[in-house]
């Protein structure tokens, strides 16, 4: 059962719960506790993955998120993930995980060929390459770039799992449970302060749990487990594990990523796989640590190569050690650690190759081989580690036998999210590394992500910055005994690459960007660092140069004969992790995407059968198909016909509709409405027109006077809550003075039109008798609050149809009720119930423009509604419609057209032409706005905007289309096709 | 003629159908619709705030919330919703005709329309409901910060919200526009799943 390399003892996983896994169909076994790198390792799996470019073999260089190798696939069908890092990934039973990238196989890939090819393949390959000739680009260049890119497949199936968005609030947010962030969460905690602390790991700790401190005389581990528990039992403290903050955002808002059941092979029913948190924080306490970086030289990518740090993370945390035999190669005291973890563990440990003169004493005693002043030159072996080559100070090169190299080339604080409200980090020199500049608002940077790299100085600056946090949150300072750890300073002396490699050395592992690229870059030009990185794609991709970055530029420095400071960092932006697009979208996809809005008659056209067209945030009836109807147009042809020889019913409860009261209502309505409604008799309906600033048609509606300070404004579907927002605005900034006051009413009402010749009988037989509705006591335009089933209602004589037609109004939970009386009322004559698609035909048939003329490019000359701009009174948009080019007589106008062989079909959106003039842009004259096949005719009709077209009834032009291959004669006519003297409104 | 009288639909109707749902076990949520609420907006008119303060207090017995804060009087609740804006809220022998009434007492200082019909209004209550809220109200509900008599007007999955905290134990109101009843259904559903909840009716 037990690995082959596992140790026999030790680390913090649970022997007592092995897990088996595959890897590319082969079967392992781990534990609880494990990742799939630490299991994998365990195993001696080295090779891992191909690399993006050159397809070169790679193992694990890291074990956590900088991970830029050993990225994979997880699992498979609809769940298949790519480009996880096998660091992060938290084995389970029956884990599935697969390499990427290669082809035939992991072992044996085609695609390494480009590793030979490599001459070809520099940095910038892209724009000299595939330059020339311009044509091939399409045909040849692109499919083969497309089909070379990227790693992983995305699963093509839906994602089977649910994702959330949620929010969290907190006084104080600590980024980190390591050393410094548990102490910072646990002084601003003590302190009664609402604490979030995030970590990005599954078990806190941070790198506590790669090491062997002892704090307070106690194992590290141990002395976690204690501050956790507290920590659990603070009731304002919350501990969010598998939790990684991924962006700073304005007003101490920040950004993280939860993954819930990521450690699972399926959520548990009814829970989340990940959730994307927005936590807004007062103060936040950054305790993010620090990424290893490594140092360039001659096949540092070989697996079996790994950070220092890495390597005592699988020793000491998961007791997988990386070889058998291990070198270490470092610049710094800290890489040393790496070989006395070794050394303890019992694993032989071939080297220590330091590249400073004077290595620590401390660890003399060990009796380790030691090579001072040497680097390491160059790496032996294909798919894994079997021996370096060692140069030392006078050039001599002896060549040493190991499985496994761990290299240390420093640490870099992790910044990133100092930096991601535009602060630069800071070269610090001693250090040789960059530290925090100016931090967001309201942060504190702690441990080593600050720089701090001893763990007595992270345990101090953690309680230092928790407690500040809670003391500029008005909390008291907690008292808090500070443990005591050792405080042992790790000198470090930079070496970023080893001169005299000659194999490719790696600066960025995951872009295969070597020390080669970064000096051409150079040489080409590109000496700025954000052109470094367009430019070579280093510090790109998913680990987003993590381990890479810092490395690269400091060698950009050294071909540019610059210091570090001057090249400066490229920019920090979020996410720090990749994040998926489900936690991204949360529950908004499919029918959640957006809202959707049901009008009170939907369940009943649900029942009726009828067809639903998204309008806007609406979801309306767009035709109610009967059994034996052979296609929509036959339906909606039968319901016009219904409706214009009977009755039919539509429900418009989707138009906005507003209730505007106060003393100077009136006055208002007059200044937003191109025609006057301060004349509008109590009881009287208007139509009226909108006009936006610039003198273009905004909105058009009807407004009714139900009292002398109070009026009933409806809008369009589409432009209601712009309506909405425009009255407000003019209110609240251009006139506060006016006494008016506005609410939307469209939620309460819903509202059916009722029209035709029998419409009013169908009324009659709901309304309260004592409402007279005869043609003359209510006639066209009149508005009156009647009662109907036994309930409060409003009745408008209104018609969009041109037929004789009203508005009936009720509260929407009479909405079901009344569609249903209203048809059970109108049976005998007979009813039909409506869609958008017939109201469409009969208010084209009527020249009615709606949402495909008021198109935000039309004026209300063009539409023919000028004479409902008044010239008595001021209102929005009249002075901008004056404009010279606005009142041109050659502005393309409102016309009908009919197809001269009336079997043709129209479509909007063709353009009006001159016949015989050539189709071009310069002989454009205007184009169709709506068309509709009008039952009334038996043709096809449209609506159009015509050059002169009022002017020029009877001729005919050309209505193009080559989109859809449509070339129609069209005749110019009224754009009233039916009952043009307007003799059906009455009667 | 037909009556209407009995036929009222629910802003819910056909989906808040009574049981337990989501995760087996004790209910982390428990949901009810409340359809006895009679609402009306009001807005003050220009200069009448304080004419509107004391006619509130004289018809009402209630001092209007200068706020987002409720004020209740026996059956009679006042939300203050925004600048010179509020929400009131009716129960039992109070909601007939209640926006008529509103209007008939303080028309002259106050715009007043019925929105009885206009909103969906949930009653959420039980030990994960905050939790639940969490997943898509942006406003911090933590006790210190949110209490027992606190409206807030916000969004909630991308839906128009108005959220008061009733009592301590705690149940929260929300109010939605009624046409998006359903897509707020799916996210109350989908949010609440994990905790298990019921939905209830009086």
């Amino acid at each position: 059962m037990n690995a082959p390399h596992r140790l026999a003892r030790g680390g913090l996983i649970d022997r007592a719960l092995p897990l088996s896994f595959t890897f590319d169909g082969q079967a392992h076994s781990g534990f609880a506790g494990d990742t799939l790198a630490s299991a994998l390792m365990a195993n001696g799996v080295k090779l891992i993955g191909r690399s993006f470019k050159y397809h070169r073999p790679r193992g694990i260089l890291t074990a956590g998120s900088d991970e830029p190798n050993a990225l994979v696939e997880l699992r498979s069908g609809a769940r298949r993930e790519p480009n996880t890092r096998a660091t992060t990934a938290e084995l389970y039973d029956g884990f599935i995980a697969a390499s990427q990238n290669r082809w035939p196989s992991l072992a044996f890939d085609i695609g390494a060929v480009n590793d030979r090819l490599s001459r070809f393949l520099v940095a910038g390959f892209y724009y000299k390459t595939f330059m020339w000739p311009a044509k091939f680009w399409e045909l040849l260049y692109e499919p083969l770039i497309r089909r070379a890119a990227g790693l992983g497949r995305a699963a093509l199936a839906e994602d089977p799992d649910h994702y959330e968005k949620a929010f969290a609030h907190c006084d104080v947010l600590v980024i980190g449970g390591g050393p410094a962030g548990l102490m910072a969460a646990l002084a601003a905690g003590r302190a009664g302060a609402r604490v979030i602390l995030a970590d990005e790991d599954f078990r806190l700790g941070g790198r506590l749990l790669a090491e062997r401190y002892e704090i307070d005389g106690k194992p590290g581990t141990e002395w976690v487990a204690e501050v956790e528990a507290e920590l659990a039992s603070l009731p304002e403290v919350r501990i969010m594990r598998r939790t990684v903050v991924t962006g700073v955002f304005d007003h101490g808002q920040y950004g993280a990523v939860e993954r819930v059941n990521d450690h699972l092979p399926v959520p548990p029913e009814h829970e989340p796989r990940q959730r994307s948190w927005k936590i807004v924080a007062r103060r936040a306490v950054l305790a993010a640590g620090a990424l290893e970086r490594s140092i360039a030289f001659g096949n540092n990518d070989r697996p079996g190569v790994m950070l220092a740090g890495a390597a005592r993370s699988y020793i000491n945390r998961y007791a997988a050690p990386p070889g058998r035999r291990i070198a270490v190669f470092t610049n710094n005291d800290d890489g040393w650690r790496t070989a006395a973890d070794a050394h303890a563990a019992g694993i032989e440990v071939a080297a220590v190759i330091d590249s400073r003169a004077e290595p620590p004493a401390r660890f003399a005693a060990l009796g380790i081989k030691v090579l001072t002043g040497a680097q390491v030159s160059h790496v032996h072996g294909k798919q894994s580690v079997q021996a370096i080559d060692v140069i030392d100070s006078a050039g001599r090169v002896a060549r040493i036998a190991c499985d496994a190299l761990a290299v240390s080339g420093g640490w870099n604080p992790a910044v990133h999210l100092t930096c991601h409200l535009g602060g630069k980090p800071v070269w610090n020199e001693p250090l040789a590394a960059f530290t925090p500049g100016a931090v967001p608002p309201g942060m504190h940077v702690a441990g080593a992500a600050n720089g701090a790299l001893t763990l007595a100085e992270c345990l101090h600056a953690g309680v230092a910055a928790g407690a500040m946090a809670a003391v500029e949150c008005g909390f008291p300072i907690a008292s808090i005994m500070m443990p005591s750890a050792q405080d042992e300073a790790s000198g470090v002396t930079p070496l970023w690459h080893v001169k005299e490699s000659r194999a490719k050395a790696f600066v960025d592992f995951q872009n295969d960007v070597t020390i080669k690229d970064i000096a051409l870059a150079n040489q080409e030009g590109f000496s700025s660092v954000e052109h470094l990185k367009r430019y070579t794609t280093l510090g790109m991709a998913t680990d987003q140069g993590k381990v890479a970055n810092v490395t690269g530029l400091a060698i950009l420095a050294g071909v540019s004969g610059r210091a570090i400071a001057e090249v400066g960092t490229t920019t920090y932006r979020p996410p720090y992790v990749p994040v998926s697009f489900g936690a991204m979208a949360g529950h908004h996809r499919g029918k959640d995407f957006r809202p959707v809005r049901l009008p009170p008659s939907h369940q009943w056209a649900t029942e009726q059968g009828a067809v639903f067209v998204e309008s806007g945030a609406w979801l309306r009836a767009q035709y109610y198909p009967r059994a034996g109807e052979k296609d929509w147009l036959e339906t909606v042809n039968r319901e016009v016909a219904t409706t214009r020889g009977s009755v039919g019913v539509c429900d418009v409860s989707t138009l906005g509709k507003i209730e505007i009261e106060g003393a100077d209502a009136a006055v208002f309505l007059d200044r937003v409405y191109t025609n006057t409604f301060s004349t509008l008799p109590v009881g009287k309906s208007r139509y009226g027109l909108m006009l936006r600033e610039d003198g273009f048609v905004m909105d058009d509606g009807t407004t009714s006077r139900l009292a002398p300070e109070r009026y009933f404004m409806t809008t369009t579907t589409a432009q209601a809550g712009r309506v909405m927002q425009h009255l407000e605005f003019c209110h609240q900034v251009l006139w506060p003075e006016l006494d008016v006051q506005m609410v939307s009413v469209s939620e309460q009402w819903a509202q059916f039109s009722i029209a035709g010749p029998r419409s009013r009988d169908v009324l009659r037989k709901l309304v309260d008798e004592k409402y007279d509705l005869a043609d003359k006591a209510f006639p066209y335009l009149a508005a009156k609050e009647i009662t109907v089933g036994g309930i409060t209602g409003r009745l408008f004589r209104l018609s969009f149809s041109g037929e004789m037609a009203y508005e009936l109004s009720v509260p929407a939970r009479y909405g079901d009720a009344a569609i249903r009386a209203i048809m059970a009322a109108g049976e005998e004559f007979p009813i039909t119930p409506y869609g958008t698609e017939a109201l469409g035909v009969m208010r084209i048939e009527k020249g009615h423009v709606a949402g495909n003329e008021i198109n935000g490019q039309l004026t209300a000359r063009d539409l023919g509604l000028g004479r409902m701009m008044s010239k008595k009174k001021d209102y929005i948009g009249r002075v901008l419609a004056q404009r010279p080019a606005l009142a041109d007589p050659d502005r393309p106008t409102l016309a009908g057209f009919k197809p001269v062989d009336r079997k043709a079909r129209l479509r909007a959106g063709a353009h009006f032409l001159s016949i015989g003039a050539t189709a071009s842009a310069g002989n454009d004259e205007g184009y169709m706005t709506s068309v509709a096949f009008s039952p009334m005719l038996g043709h096809w009709i449209g609506l159009g905007v015509l050059k002169r077209g009022p002017q020029r009834m009877g001729e005919r032009v050309r209505a193009y289309d080559p989109v859809r291959n449509g070339d129609v004669e069209v005749e110019i006519c009224n754009p009233v096709f039916f009952d043009a003297e307007g003799a059906r409104l009455n009667g | 003629m037909a009556s209407f009288a009995g036929r009222e639909r629910s802003a819910l109707h056909g989906l808040g159908v009574p049981g337990h749902y989501g995760r087996a076990g004790t209910a982390g949520l428990v949901i009810e619709e409340r359809t006895d609420l009679a609402l009306a907006s009001i807005t003050a008119k220009r200069g009448k705030r304080f004419a509107l303060v004391n006619a509130v207090n004289t018809a009402f017995g209630v001092a209007l919330p200068d706020g987002p804060r409720r004020a209740t009087r026996g059956s009679v609740t006042f939300a203050g919703t925004g600048p010179d804006r509020w929400i009131a809220s009716a129960e039992g022998s109070e909601a007939a005709g209640f926006a008529a009434k509103v209007r008939a007492r303080i028309g002259p200082f106050a715009a007043v329309s019925d929105q009885s019909d206009a909103r969906l209004v949930l009653l959420l209550r039980g030990p994960r409901v905050r939790d639940v809220l969490a997943k898509g109200v942006p406003v911090d509900l933590h006790p210190k910060a949110f209490k027992a008599g606190d409206v807030a007007t916000t969004l909630v999955a991308y839906i128009g919200l108005q959220i008061d905290m009733l009592d301590d134990a705690p149940t929260y109101q929300l109010s939605v526009p009624r046409s998006m009843a359903g897509s707020s259904w799916s996210w109350l559903n989908a949010s609440a799943a994990e905790f298990g909840y019921d939905v209830i009716t009086r």
